[in-house]
């Protein structure tokens, strides 16, 4: 119960600085205070009406409610596909890296630092490219490379656009992290025991890293909000940041921003309330 | 183990170098017949020429000095900034209310840097029309726009790294030997300067780097929106616009200007992303180097000083002749 009210109350704080930071333009463009609080007035009430919200589309009120959830869901599809594939990836390859032998992990080691620093717009450029030279090449289109509308829909290339730098991140995280861990005396211990190398890794040494895999998981979602923004204006898509970019009012700013946030909080609390139990229990053992 | 370090500053270095020899402007307005305007990369133009015939090469070398000292400014500021936020934090809150400033702070993780700072900075950057005269402003003077851009992407992160910097201090200050200290009698403020701050600057550098990494990336997203460093000069002629301009030649002004064409010419705009790519690695070499030699640093000291041990463990072993005997016994025994 503690906890639930905790998560309340964090959930209601980040409503709160949505809130206030999106009455910021008003601040800056009219270098006046007063319009500044009056603004972040207007969006708590607009947020508190939030079914009655409307939004412009060229030129057409609209109501906002109706609208989006289609594209709502749409991109948290891709955010999700994306997030869970590269985490999935990152695992198994953790996992196959870690039966290698040292020389060969510190070359790998290197090569995730250097993807590691690609600049993701180079990335999804040089996704476009790679799929415009395929079909060039062989004739085979992979996947449309840029969405046309409202009602055409494409997975494969955002969400591997998405996947592709969380997934180094990932990798490079858990390699490090799983390193750390093979280095103390319990894997050292079972090691002698005689029990097989893989299987100390995954269900010995993986379920202690995992609560750093978490925490570290946050920054790289983080990252991929900002990322998803990118993707759906560089391939078209109509996803929920087109109504974030295309109308530009510090509500729809809120009200976007909080939608998102809502379902990753949520997921959040779950594993946090998971991690929370599950060390507890071990700790009573 | 200072080899990774010394390579990420020689990459550096090079950039500071080519700075300077950039100072005076060079156009590479190609009269010749040979070819036309977008060339592609080559051994005359390393990065290939745009549309007009600008040296790709030279303006990304011309745009360097604003990025990459920006970036570090912007880097710098940000650690100091978040380092005075967490001193009180960590120093003086008790556990209980850091914990849950703690959370009260995590609710930013929710709030994504790129959008938000595309959303606050529109106002500042993008150049208004004022409609009677068809006039072009910007909102600010040229110095004010880079000072708010540089604060806004300052303040949006600090008490995201406050608290990370905060949790630096607080897990130093558990160590033993600050108890050691304390009983000793050290007030707070030698515990804090001579005990915690050697522990923690070093770190703070690491972060340091990580922090430049991150602004880098926020310039490409910026670039990409038309956002640039110092403002955008964006042409309001109804009948044949010119695409936005970067008032300098800086690099996420490149980017935007470029982008589009990757479809066209891919050399074009594929030229200053990478640029910014061997930026973003040269800091994350640098930031590795310096965490290993903070890694190795003290086990490179105690290899020393064990050797020293081994000189002295060895005399008395070959004194003590009981076990090579019976090991000789056991041996012809065998």
């Amino acid at each position: 119960m503690k906890i639930a009210k905790k998560l309340l109350m964090q959930l209601l704080l980040t409503f709160l600085s949505i809130i206030l930071i999106s009455g910021l333009p008003e601040l800056i463009m009219n270098k006046n205070v007063s319009a500044y609080f009056e603004k972040v007035k207007t969006v708590f009430i607009e947020m508190l009406r939030f079914n009655e919200m409307t939004y412009l589309n060229q030129g057409i009120k609209r109501p906002f409610l109706e609208d989006i959830w289609e594209p709502y869901f749409y991109s948290l599809t891709i955010l999700f596909g994306a997030l869970f594939i590269a985490f999935c990836f990152a695992q198994v390859l953790t996992w196959g890296t870690l039966m290698l032998p040292n020389f060969l992990r510190r070359i790998i080691k290197n090569i995730l630092t250097f993807l590691e620093s690609l600049p993701d717009l180079l990335v999804f450029a040089l996704v476009q490219m790679g799929i415009v030279l395929i079909y060039k090449k062989t004739g085979v289109l992979v996947s449309n490379v840029a969405s046309l509308g409202a009602e055409d829909r494409i997975y494969i290339v955002p969400i591997t656009c998405l996947m592709l730098l969380p997934f180094v991140y990932f990798y490079k995280m858990m390699i490090l992290m799983t390193e750390e861990e093979m280095g103390k005396q319990y894997v050292e211990t079972s090691l002698a025991k005689g029990m097989k190398r893989l299987y100390v890794l995954v269900f010995h040494v993986t379920r202690n890293t995992s609560e750093g895999i978490f925490h570290f998981s946050k920054s790289v979602l983080w990252f991929m909000i900002s990322n998803l923004l990118l993707v759906e204006i560089i391939f078209n898509i109509h996803g929920i940041t087109h109504y974030m970019y295309h109308d530009f009012r510090p509500e729809m700013l809120a009200a976007c921003l909080i939608l998102l946030v809502i379902p990753f909080f949520l997921i959040f609390a779950l594993f946090e309330w998971t991690i929370m139990r599950y060390s507890k229990r071990s700790e009573a053992l | 183990m200072i080899a990774g370090l010394i390579g990420a500053s020689l990459i550096f270095a090079i950039f500071f170098d080519s700075n300077i020899r950039q100072v005076q402007i060079l156009y590479d307005d190609d009269m010749n017949m040979i070819g036309a305007a977008p060339f592609n990369p080559s051994l005359m133009f390393p990065m290939g020429t745009d549309a007009l015939g600008y040296d790709t090469s030279m303006k990304v070398l011309q745009g360097a000095k604003f990025t990459l000292i920006s970036v570090i400014a912007i880097g710098l500021l940000r650690v100091c900034t978040a380092f005075l936020f967490a001193i009180p934090l960590a120093m003086y809150t008790p556990d209980r209310l850091r914990k849950s400033l703690e959370q009260l702070l995590s609710s930013f993780y929710f709030v994504p840097l790129t959008i938000v700072a595309v959303f606050i900075l529109t106002p500042v950057l993008w150049e208004q029309l004022r409609m009677p005269g068809w006039e072009e402003y910007f909102l600010y003077s040229y110095k004010a726009r880079v000072g708010i851009e540089i604060l806004v992407l300052t303040l949006l992160v600090v008490p995201l790294l406050g608290s990370l910097i905060a949790n630096l201090i607080v897990s130093a200050l558990k160590e033993d030997f600050i108890e050691g200290a304390k009983v000793l009698g050290a007030s707070k403020w030698r515990v804090f300067s001579k005990h915690i701050m050697p522990h923690v600057l070093p770190n703070l550098v690491i972060v340091f780097c990580q922090q430049c990494v991150q602004v880098l990336v926020i310039f490409i997203h910026l670039g990409y929106f038309k956002l640039f460093f110092g403002g955008t000069d964006v042409d309001y002629n109804p009948y044949v616009a010119d695409p936005p301009l970067s008032t300098t030649n800086e690099w996420s002004g490149l980017i935007g200007d470029y982008y589009n064409l990757l479809h066209a010419n891919p050399a074009i705009a594929l030229g200053p992303i990478i640029m910014f790519g061997i930026c973003i690695y040269a800091f994350q070499l640098m930031a590795e180097g310096f965490q290993r030699h903070l890694d190795t640093r003290n086990v490179m000291g105690m290899k020393k000083r064990k050797i020293h041990q081994n000189g002295y463990a060895d005399s008395p072993r070959i004194n003590f002749e009981f076990l090579y005997k019976r090991g000789d016994y056991i041996d012809k025994k065998l």
